[in-house]
C-alpha cells in the first residue's frame, strides 16, 4: 500500500492536515515525519522521528521512506514566524528540504508537495497587482526568513529536474489567519496597539486554515503542478484590517521606521526583523487563477471573513470591549441547536 | 466554520436548552437561522458603522474615563470607515474613499480650473480602452481630472483607471490616495490584466520626463518610454485614445530643478517653482490656470495582430505617430487659446 508522509505534523499546518487526510483515508494510509509525536487523539497513526538538521537525516529518510512505503510526501515543516537563532532556521528549512528532496528521489517517491508562502515573492514597491507563479521569488532577500524558503524551493526543484520520477508541487499558501493560527500575524493582531507605516495602506491576502487545508488536499490528490498560489477570495487593506479589529494604530515615518524596527528586534522586543516592513508598506497580492485552473480550487473564505474568524476566536463575545452585541448570539446558537436536533 | 464550532452546539443541546416553539419541520428552522443571521448581521453592520459623530461624541462626554486603548481604537475605527469602504475591489479601488475624496476633485474640476472636455464620444462604452494623455503638472492632477472628465461627461461613467509612476504610487500619503481612487501602478503585467477584463486605462506615456518638465519645456511632448504602452495595446487588440490636457503644464511652472533635495525623499526630481518651497505648504496651491482636455479619434491597431507586439520598428513607430498625433492636438488648443487663465 502506499502511504502519503507528512513532515511537520507538530506545526498548525501539518497537524491539521494529518488529521484531514486520517478522516479521509483511515489512520493507515499516512505517517507522520517530526521531532515531536503528532497528537494522542489520533489512534493509530504511524510516526516516525526524524530530524531533519541532523546530516545522516537524508539517510535515514530513505530508509523511512522505503519502509513505510511512501509514494507522496507533503513537507511541512517551516517556520511562519521569524526565528532569532537563524542558523537553525536555515539548518532545518534549506538544508531540512535538501535531504528531504535527496532522500525523495533515491526512495522513489513520485510527488513531493511543498509548503510555501506567498511572501516568497517579496513584498515590493514594482510588484504587480497580482504575482503570478512564473514570477521568480526574490533571490538574494534580505530577510534569512524568507532566503531560506526560496532556497528550499530551489532545493527541491533541483531534483525534480535531476530526476525525472520526482515531481514537485510548491504550494504558496498567502498569510495564514484563523481560529488555532499561532503566526507572526497573530500575534500582531492580538495587540491593542500597533505601528502603522504612514502613508501606507496596502493589499494584503488573509488565508483560512479550512481554504489552506483544501487546496492542501487536492494537491496530493492531483499530479505534481510545480508552483501554485493557494489565496482567499478577496483581499483587504492592512488598515482597513487594523481597523476592522479596532486595533489604535501609530503612524511612523518609514525612512525611521526600518531603523526602529531593527533596533526593537536586536532588543528582544519586536515581533520580526526590519526586513518585515516591507510587508506593511507595499503589497505582495498573489494570483489564485492557476489553482482555479489545475485543482477547480476556489476559496470559500475572503481575507475578511478569515480576519473575522480569527478575531472571533482570539476575542469571544463576552470578552469583546463592545459586548452589546452578544446579545444576538445565543438565540442563533439556540436556533442552531434546534436546527441539528431537527435534522 | 470549524469543526470545533459545529460540535458546540450540540454538545449544549444535550443539556437540555430551551426549544423556542414546539418542534417545526427541518426548512422552517433553516429560515429561521437565517433570519437570525441576517438580523445579526445587520445588528453588527450598524454597530460597525456607528457614525463618526456619535463615536466622537461618545469619547467626548466620557471624558477621562473613555480615554481607554479600546474606546481609542473604536473611534479611530469610526475615523477610517467614516470615508473608507470595508471592501475593497481586488486592485484597491474604494468606492467611499472616491465619494468621499468628489467634492475636492470636483471643486478642482468646475471651479478651479474649470475644465472644458470635448470629444468623449470617442471613448468606448464598453470593452477595453487606452486613454493616452501628455503628462505635466508635478503632481498627477492630470490624472484626477481626466478620471473625473471621463466618470462625468461620457455616458456609461465609465472608471478608467490610471496607470500611476512608481514615483507616485511609491510616494508616502499618494500611493493609498491613487490606489483607492482606482489607480494601478504602471507596469505590463497590471496593463495587460485590466484591458483584457475589458477596462478602460489611462496612461501617460512620457512618465517622469513629462510630469517634471521645466516650465519653458512646457507642451513639448517628452519620448513616449520605450513604447510598452503599444505593445499592450497590439497585444490585447485595445484601440489607443489620444487626449490632450492644456492648462496642466502651468500649474506648476517649474524654473529650476534642485534634485539633489529630493533624493533622500526617494524622488526622482524637485521642482523650485516660484512658489514652492519658499512659501511652505501655500507653494503647493496650484495655479488657477483654465484647462481643457480634448479626446482625439480613437487608433484602432487591430490591423497589426497580436504578433505586431514583438516587432520593435513597428512598436517605436507606432508610439511615435501617436506622439505626433497628440503633439498636434496639444499645438491646435494652444493656438486657439487666448489666455492661460480665462481660455
Amino acid at each position: 500500500m502506499q502511504r502519503v508522509a507528512i513532515t511537520g505534523t507538530a506545526s498548525f499546518l501539518g497537524g491539521r492536515l494529518l488529521r484531514r487526510v486520517v478522516a479521509a483515508r483511515g489512520a493507515s494510509a499516512v505517517v507522520a515525519i517530526d521531532v515531536a509525536p503528532p497528537p494522542t487523539t489520533l489512534h493509530g497513526v504511524r510516526h516516525r522521528m526524524v530530524d531533519l538538521t541532523l546530516p545522516g537525516a537524508d539517510r535515514r529518510l530513505v530508509e523511512v521512506f522505503r519502509e513505510e512505503q511512501v509514494d507522496t510526501v507533503f513537507h511541512a515543516a517551516f517556520f511562519t514566524t521569524p526565528r532569532r537563532d537563524t542558523s537553525y532556521a536555515h539548518e532545518l528549512e534549506s538544508i531540512g528540504t535538501l535531504h528531504l528532496a535527496a532522500a525523495a528521489a533515491a526512495a522513489g517517491v513520485r510527488h513531493l508537495v511543498l509548503r510555501s508562502f506567498t511572501a516568497v515573492y517579496g513584498a515590493r514597491g514594482q510588484n504587480p497587482s497580482f504575482l503570478t507563479e512564473e514570477r521568480k521569488p526574490e533571490a538574494g532577500a534580505r530577510l534569512p526568513w524568507l532566503r531560506d524558503k526560496a532556497e528550499a524551493e530551489e532545493h527541491a526543484f533541483s531534483f525534480s529536474r535531476r530526476y525525472p520520477g520526482l515531481g514537485v508541487t510548491v504550494l504558496r499558501f498567502a498569510p495564514l489567519l484563523g481560529p488555532g493560527v499561532h503566526t507572526f500575524y497573530t500575534r500582531l493582531f492580538s495587540r491593542r496597539v500597533l505601528p502603522v507605516l504612514f502613508g501606507y495602506d496596502p493589499l494584503l491576502q488573509l488565508l483560512h486554515p479550512d481554504d489552506a487545508l483544501d487546496a492542501a488536499v487536492l494537491a496530493l490528490e492531483h499530479d505534481p503542478a510545480q508552483v501554485v498560489n493557494v489565496v482567499p477570495r478577496a483581499s483587504i487593506t492592512l488598515l482597513t484590517a487594523l481597523h476592522l479589529s479596532e486595533k489604535v494604530t501609530v503612524p511612523v515615518l518609514h525612512p525611521v521606521a526600518y531603523p526602529l524596527a531593527e533596533l526593537w528586534w536586536a532588543s528582544g522586543v519586536g515581533e520580526a526583523p526590519s526586513g518585515f516592513v516591507d510587508f506593511a508598506r507595499f503589497p505582495f497580492v498573489a494570483d489564485g487563477e492557476k489553482a482555479r485552473r489545475a485543482y477547480a480550487f476556489e476559496a470559500r473564505y475572503t481575507s475578511r471573513e478569515a480576519l473575522e474568524s480569527f478575531l472571533a476566536f482570539r476575542y469571544p463575545a463576552s470578552r469583546r470591549p463592545g459586548a452589546e452585541r452578544a446579545v444576538g448570539e445565543p438565540a442563533l446558537a439556540e436556533a442552531v441547536e434546534a436546527g441539528e436536533a431537527g435534522a | 466554520m470549524s469543526d470545533a464550532a459545529k460540535v458546540v452546539p450540540i454538545a449544549r443541546g444535550r443539556r437540555g436548552a430551551k426549544r423556542p416553539r414546539a418542534m417545526p419541520g427541518p426548512g422552517a428552522l433553516e429560515r429561521r437561522v437565517r433570519e437570525l443571521e441576517r438580523e445579526l448581521e445587520a445588528e453588527r453592520s450598524s454597530q460597525g458603522s456607528e457614525s463618526l459623530l456619535v463615536a466622537l461624541a461618545r469619547a467626548l462626554s466620557s471624558g477621562a474615563r473613555g480615554l481607554d486603548w479600546a474606546s481609542l481604537g473604536r473611534l479611530q475605527r469610526a475615523l477610517y470607515f467614516a470615508w473608507h469602504s470595508e471592501q475593497t475591489d481586488e486592485y484597491g479601488a474604494d468606492p467611499r474613499f472616491a465619494e468621499a475624496l468628489e467634492p475636492l476633485v470636483e471643486f478642482l474640476y468646475a471651479v478651479w480650473w474649470r475644465v472644458e472636455t470635448t470629444g468623449v464620444e470617442n471613448l468606448p462604452s464598453r470593452g477595453p480602452g487606452l486613454v493616452v494623455a501628455n503628462h505635466s503638472g508635478v503632481l498627477p492632477y492630470d490624472g484626477m481630472m481626466v478620471q473625473l472628465a471621463i466618470r462625468h461627461e461620457h455616458p456609461a461613467r465609465r472608471l478608467c483607471r490610471m496607470l500611476a509612476l512608481d514615483m507616485f504610487a511609491l510616494l508616502p500619503g499618494l500611493a493609498p490616495i491613487l490606489a483607492k481612487s482606482g489607480s494601478v501602478r504602471a507596469s505590463p503585467e497590471n496593463a495587460e490584466r485590466l484591458l483584457r477584463a475589458g477596462e478602460l486605462l489611462g496612461v501617460f506615456p512620457e512618465g517622469v520626463k513629462g510630469v517634471g518638465k521645466m516650465f519653458r519645456e512646457r507642451y513639448q511632448l517628452a519620448r513616449f518610454g520605450r513604447g510598452g504602452f503599444v505593445r499592450v495595446a497590439l497585444r490585447t487588440g485595445t484601440p489607443l485614445i489620444p487626449c490632450a490636457v492644456v492648462g496642466a503644464e502651468e500649474i506648476h511652472p517649474v524654473v529650476a530643478r534642485a534634485d539633489w533635495l529630493g533624493r533622500p525623499f526617494g524622488l526622482p526630481y524637485f521642482p523650485l517653482t516660484p512658489t514652492f518651497p519658499w512659501l511652505g505648504p501655500l507653494g503647493l496651491v496650484p495655479l488657477p490656470t483654465k484647462w481643457s482636455i480634448d479626446f482625439g479619434e480613437p487608433i484602432d491597431l487591430s490591423e497589426h495582430g497580436p504578433a505586431g507586439a514583438e516587432d520593435p520598428i513597428l512598436v517605436n513607430r507606432i508610439a511615435e505617430e501617436v506622439r505626433a498625433t497628440l503633439q498636434r492636438m496639444v499645438d491646435g488648443r494652444l493656438a486657439r487659446r487666448r489666455s492661460i487663465w480665462f481660455g
